[in-house]
């Protein structure tokens, strides 16, 4: 359901989520928007459990590093915790650390809600058309989503070419030495590929400056408003309980 | 009062273009013209400068790629360089060789699209020229929203034809449009751009589908002047053996002629089959003409017993397949985009393992389809050294390769047909590998490189080598395959010798595949092959 929605009133919101949680220093706060997010991707939109793990850890992993700053050197806890101490907000019988973990995963989890339900191509086309992104630049983001998948058939190419010569299997996870040897022809391929793209965008008259027009996209639909208006309320009561 | 004839869409007079660094000219002097309502086919070998031509027609060279220009350079009568080749693109329609690369779009709609807004195309009907232009490519209407990475390399041809008609300039250029479609998309590929009245330029190696809708081939020859011009009748039934002998793409039964006529049976110039058979002498076998030598398989090398196969760390795409490669003998491996045919390569060569069912026999080599993926060294030489060949050795395998002037260059640099050659050189000049594997080996050479490649593969066969071979090229495949082996909807639809299942249009068609050229003669070959 969340897919449906345009993207511009959908980044709106995640941003407003993600100011509050880094504005709010309050771990119940931190739970909620967490939890909110949490439910959307995984009982909502029906996201399988382990990819929302998985894209957690990195987010875990930066907050793991605040809390046990804050839990094992508290003296010398870092700006980010000193702040949090200034601010107030924070009852006394909680470490810092822990708001501080919780938010990492809360922002990290929005970001993951936005990115997981959102077509990358309408967002960048949404972009163009409402908030005047220049077509280059525009068109350049779309290429860089192209050039993804075929830089990955590539890197599969090179891989298979070099296991064949050396005699050895294709391991799952290349080892940093065959990531390095893998960085020149990937990196010449990219650029030719770029090169390519350039030249076969200025032929079909994309011009930096020159008036264009734009293929009309969805607009915004009664179920946009809604849900904006949903997710701000839900953001005022989780306020107000707090 | 007379009305003055329209100018001509393009006009070249000397023309010549130098890349930079580069010691001598890369095209010309060169003087050719396209008249408004004519269609032209532009023909050379590689490297002739062909693509060089059709860039340099709206100023995309020398203004985005560097290179110097003389001579002059009109299009519909004005200075081409009064205009920038995006403000020509009012008026030119480029259809580029590898829309892999040039497609721009996230979806299908954005794509065709594309060239509208850029010039400001009113919103209110743009959908609707849209709509118009997939209807008329025949993409299907609920592919508006399609993401474009989800399509075939075919399907995204087509999508780009569809850009084109939607771009709907007074020209047309196309480089190379039907390299990779299937026979039916290729034909509407060219009853679009090619229609009656319609003025276009293209560059192509598959002639079938084009030629009757052809008006003047324009030819140039290896150094980028001009070799022949004139109508499709004049150029390939009266010079094609000179186009012949300069490595140039012709029709099959151009070729055929100029091998029976080597052979001491003249022929009268002609340049269709149909033609050829009613001149051929009675009681002829076709078969030295067309197929490869008799071989005796020798023993079974790699074998696939119902192997479920799947790219590396990918899902299955071919299940239950059970095929052998012997010594000696080359196998064809065809089948409609997406088939599974590289898979069924990596497979075969022990690059990835099935994920069911067995494999046995020796690791093989793979020539890949982009044969970049093969160089690891700044040179042609150190990448022969790395195989642990002597300098006597390396300097012999780069003059039987045609690489020695090119020895110390990077290999990134080498052209195309270059580029193979040494990627072949780095997998036959060692005795690693009893299985070798090619991936469509022809793609991008003209027919002086295709042909080097049939006689190599033929040579390494003949010297013990299990070969495989994958193909489009149902000409190719008949002249060098032993046997073939057609993959369809993730398993193998037909398996046999190459001269029965190439002669069997019914199994080619039912699978999108098209026969060859020269099917209708295949009833006069009598030899058993292996």
């Amino acid at each position: 359901m969340l897919s449906r929605l345009h993207p511009l009133p959908k980044l709106a919101l995640c941003l407003i989520w993600i100011g509050a949680s880094l504005l709010v220093f309050d771990l119940q706060f931190q739970l909620a928007a967490l939890a909110l997010a949490f439910f959307l991707l995984w009982g909502v939109e029906r996201i399988a459990l382990w990819k929302l793990l998985a894209l957690m850890v990195p987010f875990a992993l930066f907050g793991f590093g605040f809390l046990t700053t804050s839990v094992l050197f508290q003296r010398d806890s870092g700006y980010a915790v000193q702040m949090a101490r200034e601010q107030g907000a924070l009852k006394a019988d909680l470490s810092p650390g822990l708001v501080l973990f919780t938010r990492v995963l809360a922002c990290g989890m929005i970001s993951a809600l936005f990115a997981l339900t959102t077509d990358a191509g309408r967002l960048v086309r949404a972009l163009m058309h409402h908030l005047r992104l220049p077509a280059p630049v525009g068109f350049a983001i779309l290429q860089a989503m192209h050039l993804v998948p075929d830089l990955c058939r590539e890197m599969q190419s090179l891989r298979m070419a070099r296991a064949m010569r050396q005699g050895q299997g294709l391991r799952r996870i290349p080892r940093p030495n065959e990531l390095m040897a893998l960085v020149i022809p990937l990196l010449a391929f990219a650029i030719r590929r770029a090169t390519r793209a350039a030249i076969a965008m200025e032929a079909r008259g994309l011009h930096p400056g020159s008036r264009r027009s734009q293929l009309p996209q969805p607009g915004m639909t009664p179920l946009d408003f809604v849900a904006s208006a949903c997710g701000l309320l839900i953001l005022f009561i989780v306020l107000h309980l707090i | 009062m007379t009305c003055a004839p329209p100018p001509d869409a393009a006009a070249a007079r000397g023309l010549s273009i130098r890349y930079p660094y580069a010691q001598a000219d890369a095209l010309g002097p060169l003087d050719f013209t396209v008249e408004t309502g004519e269609r032209v086919l532009l023909l050379g070998p590689s490297g002739c400068g062909k693509s060089t031509v059709l860039h340099a027609l709206t100023g995309l060279l020398p203004s985005a790629i560097p290179a110097t220009r003389t001579g002059r350079l009109q299009l519909f009568g004005a200075d081409v360089d009064t205009r920038s080749p995006a403000e020509w693109a009012d008026r030119v329609a480029f259809l580029f060789q590898d829309v892999e690369q040039t497609l721009v779009g996230f979806t299908v709609a954005d794509e065709v699209a594309f060239a509208l807004e850029n010039r400001a195309h009113p919103p209110h009907t743009m959908a609707a020229a849209v709509a118009e232009a997939m209807t008329r490519a025949r993409l299907p209407e609920n592919w508006h929203a399609r993401r474009i990475a989800t399509l075939s390399g075919g399907q995204k041809q087509l999508v780009a034809l569809a850009a084109t008609l939607a771009q709907g300039g007074d020209l047309v250029i196309a480089d190379e449009p039907t390299a990779s479609l299937a026979p039916h998309a290729a034909h509407l590929l060219a009853e679009c751009i090619l229609a009656p009245g319609r003025t276009a330029l293209i560059v192509d190696h598959r002639l079938g589908p084009l030629l009757d809708r052809i008006d003047r081939v324009v030819v140039l020859a290896p150094s980028g002047r001009l070799l022949v011009e004139g109508s499709v009748d004049k150029v390939f039934a009266h010079h094609g053996a000179t186009l012949v002998a300069e490595g140039i793409w012709t029709p099959a039964a151009v070729r055929l002629r100029q091998k029976l006529q080597d052979a001491g049976h003249p022929i009268p110039p002609l340049w269709r089959v149909e033609d050829l058979a009613a001149h051929l002498p009675p009681g002829l076998d076709l078969a030295p003409f067309l197929l490869p030598p008799p071989c005796t398989p020798g023993p079974e090398v790699v074998r696939l017993e119902h192997a479920d196969c799947a790219p590396p760390f990918g899902p299955v795409v071919l299940r239950d397949i059970s095929l052998s490669l012997h010594a000696g003998q080359v196998l064809g491996i065809m089948g409609p985009n997406g088939a599974g045919k590289s898979t069924l390569a990596a497979c075969l060569a022990g690059l990835a393992p099935p994920k069911a069912g067995l494999r046995q026999g020796p690791p093989g080599a793979l020539a890949f389809q982009n044969p970049e993926a093969h160089f690891s060294t700044d040179s042609p030489r150190a990448e022969l050294a790395l195989l642990g060949l002597a300098p006597d050795r390396i300097a012999r395998a780069l003059g039987d390769w045609g690489l020695s002037a090119q020895a110390d260059q990077h290999p990134f640099t080498l052209s195309m047909g270059q580029k193979r050659r040494l990627a072949l050189a780095l997998l036959t000049e060692t005795d690693r590998w009893p299985v070798l594997i090619l991936d469509e080996p022809t793609a991008g050479l003209d027919l002086r490189g295709a042909a080097h490649v049939a006689a190599c593969l033929r040579a390494l066969a003949q010297a013990g080598r299990a070969l495989a071979v994958i193909t489009h090229d149902a000409d190719f495949a008949l002249s060098v395959c032993d046997r073939v082996v057609v993959l369809a909807e993730g398993g193998i639809a037909a398996e046999g010798r190459a001269s029965t299942i190439l002669g069997d249009s019914a199994v080619l068609h039912s699978v999108g595949l098209a026969p060859p050229e020269v099917a209708p003669l295949l009833h006069r070959t009598t030899l058993v092959r292996c």
